[in-house]
């Protein structure tokens, strides 16, 4: 078992973290259900996958292997091609990063923390026991939790994600990096990947990102839905089945282009619209979204990597063997990837650009976790450029302690009110 | 009107292009027996050493035509020179590079070789892209070449000796075209070594070295001819006064690579490159699976005379690469 810790201890903190984590589950989720009139019916599939399963078994197929995921790097398509199930664990939890101080420094991002915490707890998402972590090394923080497997008892893998995507260097380099997992996963699975297997598992991928790219397409328009909706919906993504995930997101789909031909909207036809990005929101910690919408905003688009920026790419490949469709795949989660963790990340700015225009945003709120290093750096050149095109930013540091809610209040109300001015005025 | 677009955009261009690639091969391989004559200018690989073929490769008029002294640029015959280059330059300039994507029977024989390599399930190859910037040059050298050594047969450079005669339309000597379209008239007598002399014995067995790389090259890598082609280069140097274009809208560009994984010519400039506008590349071949491959609207573009005739597009994506199909099938297999 956890080898550095005593299980006296172990026991007393899982049970007062397991409790604080029910709290804030079903608080974070009434906040989100309860607190808005009109949501959707179509959400309803959504929301139940966030409440805690009864009992402590897992809700994940028996018999087949679970592969656990931090970051957008880790393609899924190979994990559901080896028949193995896909869950990505990166945390949003409070009450999971408590436990995660233990490994890390207290100025980590509570990101890691919480993720740590969680797998060090089995606290994961519909109490998943993974086979194996893959850890891709993106940030400092990520890279070096990659060595504390055996602290929390768990096998990981490390992905080595190249600090550049530009070069050719780094496209080869990452090719037989993605090569080399392959071989991992074949291992830890006891499947071969087979050609067949691989194309259906692409399609089936590309279904979800068409019924994905239908659901952003809509709220370019008037707001049908909210933004803390829409990331719940990202966020089932993590660990429900990819075939039942897009199914439903179909049927809200259907709801929501018939609420668009009714004019139904969520919030007012000229609330002001913003778009959220930075540091990724991730259930429980819904935070700055709900707090945006409560006051009156809506957030029309996420520049996450736990929602947009996990979704949007497709592969395409010209033959379907395996000779193509693994290099396809390695380039589309490495090429358009706008992680802060590449140098330079032009692509980022471009792509928040072009949202401002598509979705018209009237403003930005950047999110930087307390200790997340490159999404602080590279706040500087964004709001900068943004500012330059005329358009209002807000920068705000948070954490997840929900204590500190109130500073994130006033600043929020202040930045929606000059926003709203700005909007009257033009 | 939109309906009609939104038709093209979600429609199969590649399908179309295999058809227009048969037509066109019959057209410039048995032409001729049909009393089609379509002139000596031609930009594309419609080669006179077949006898079924209804007009002639520019090249080889460009070659015969350049074997003149210099005094004769400024004469009739310099005149009729660049008049028959000026008529190329308009065959040309109005489907700008698909005459190599859609028309010229070589690449379409590479093509057909792709096809049956596919169906060997044999893995393609493909240039490394410092490999990729050193072998696109050798077609600019051949261009070259194939200017100065027919002037040099009527000319002396500098006091040296005039080149011999036998190194005449020196690129039909090495060109694959001329060994392997005559074979589809049934006509054999291309494949031979010329022992007359040092020089025909090394251009002949040169062409035939060529001609069986053709084979093996284009086997192994997709269009692999093509790459090596001097009309290629050719052609490139008029492809900006283009009337049909492929343009690019870097804004709307993710860089997922989708483009670049598809292009048979692997030009990696159409993922990357997200400022030019004018997005054709001196290999490119306009056969416009980069846009059929592309997720974005409106990232890429096939414009004739600035209008948009054929975009990519979020459901012409989708639609293309079957995905919509192959979810059905499975969400039914796993309900039963």
């Amino acid at each position: 078992m956890h080898k550095f810790t005593d299980t006296d201890r172990f026991n007393r903190v899982k049970k007062t973290s397991t409790i604080h984590y029910n709290m804030e589950v079903n608080k974070v989720l009434s906040e989100i259900i309860d607190d808005f009139p009109d949501n959707p019916e179509g959400m309803n599939y959504f929301y139940d996958k966030f409440k805690i399963p009864d009992g402590s078994g897992s809700i994940y197929p028996k018999g087949k292997k679970l592969i656990a995921s931090m970051c957008i790097h880790v393609p899924v398509e190979l994990i559901i091609a080896l028949d193995a199930v896909p869950v990505r664990i990166c945390s949003g939890a409070y009450s999971a990063d408590a436990a995660g101080s233990d490994f890390l420094p207290a100025k980590t991002c509570p990101m890691v923390k919480s993720t740590m915490g969680a797998l060090y707890l089995d606290m994961l998402p519909g109490n998943a026991k993974p086979d194996l972590v893959i850890n891709p090394t993106t940030c400092d923080q990520k890279k070096k939790i990659g060595e504390m497997g055996d602290e929390v008892d768990k096998e990981f893998y490390m992905l080595e994600v190249p600090p550049t995507k530009d070069s050719e260097e780094a496209r080869q380099y990452w090719q037989r990096v993605i090569k080399k997992l392959i071989k991992k996963l074949e291992s830890v699975t006891g499947n071969k990947l087979t050609r067949k297997k691989l194309k259906r598992a692409i399609h089936a991928v590309a279904h979800a990102q068409s019924e994905f790219r239908k659901f952003m397409a809509m709220r370019k328009n008037v707001p049908v839905i909210y933004g803390k909706d829409a990331l719940l919906v990202t966020n089932a993504y993590f660990f429900d089945d990819i075939y039942s995930w897009t199914t439903n997101l179909e049927k809200l789909n259907k709801e929501l282009e018939d609420r668009q031909k009714k004019e139904i909207t969520v919030s007012k036809k000229k609330a002001p619209r913003i778009l959220l990005t930075g540091s990724p929101s991730i259930f429980p910690n819904m935070r700055t979204p709900v707090l945006v919408e409560k006051m009156g905003g809506v957030i029309v688009y996420e520049e996450f990597c736990s929602s947009s920026r996990m979704l949007y790419d497709t592969v395409a490949v010209d033959e379907w063997f395996l000779y193509d469709m693994i290099p396809g795949i390695a380039d589309r989660y490495l090429k358009p990837s706008t992680c802060p963790n590449f140098s330079p990340n032009d692509d980022r700015l471009r792509k928040i650009m072009k949202a401002m225009d598509e979705y018209k945003v009237d403003g930005v709120v950047y999110q930087t976790f307390t200790g997340c290093q490159l999404y602080d750096l590279e706040s500087r050149k964004i709001s900068h450029e943004l500012e330059k095109a005329g358009f209002p930013v807000l920068n705000v540091e948070v954490d997840y302690n929900p204590e500190d809610s109130g500073q994130l209040t006033t600043r929020l109300e202040a930045f929606l009110e000059s926003v709203k001015d700005n909007k009257r005025k033009n | 009107m939109n309906r009609i677009k939104k038709y093209i955009n979600n429609s199969n261009v590649s399908r179309f292009r295999f058809i227009v690639q048969i037509l066109a091969f019959f057209l410039f391989v048995y032409g001729g027996y049909f009393f089609i004559h379509v002139g000596q200018q031609l930009p594309t690989f419609a080669c006179p050493y077949n006898a079924g073929s209804p007009g002639t490769c520019y090249l080889i008029a460009m070659q015969h035509g350049l074997h003149m002294e210099w005094k004769d640029l400024i004469s009739y015959r310099g005149l009729a020179f660049f008049m028959g280059l000026g008529t190329f330059v308009l065959f040309f300039i109005i489907f700008n590079k698909s005459w190599c994507g859609f028309m010229c029977p070589l690449g379409t024989l590479q093509d057909w070789i792709t096809k049956v390599r596919k169906a060997t399930m044999t893995k393609f190859s493909r240039y490394d892209q410092l490999g990729f910037k050193r072998l696109k040059k050798i077609k600019y050298v051949l261009l070259i070449l194939i200017i100065i050594i027919p002037l040099g047969m009527s000319n002396s450079f500098f006091g040296a000796p005039k080149i011999s005669h036998d190194m005449s339309a020196p690129f039909c000597q090495i060109c694959p075209g001329r060994t392997v379209l005559p074979l589809f008239s049934g006509d054999t007598s291309q494949l031979f070594i010329d022992f007359r002399n040092p020089t025909t014995i090394v251009m002949s067995s040169l062409g035939i070295l060529i001609t069986a790389l053709f084979f093996v090259g284009s086997f192994l890598k997709k269009r692999f001819f093509c790459f090596f082609c001097p009309m290629s280069a050719l052609q490139f140097l008029f492809s900006r006064f283009g009337v049909l274009r492929l343009t690019k809208n870097g804004e709307n560009c993710t860089k997922c690579g989708n483009c670049y994984r598809v292009c048979d010519v692997g030009i990696l400039e159409i993922a990357e490159d997200v400022t030019s506008k004018n997005i054709v590349k001196d290999d490119c071949m306009m056969c416009f699976k980069c846009v059929e491959a592309c997720p974005e609207e409106n990232c890429l573009d096939v414009k004739v005379l600035n209008q948009k005739i054929f975009s990519s597009t979020e459901e012409g994506f989708f639609k293309r690469y079957g995905h919509q199909e192959e979810l059905t099938k499975t969400t039914k297999e796993k309900d039963a």
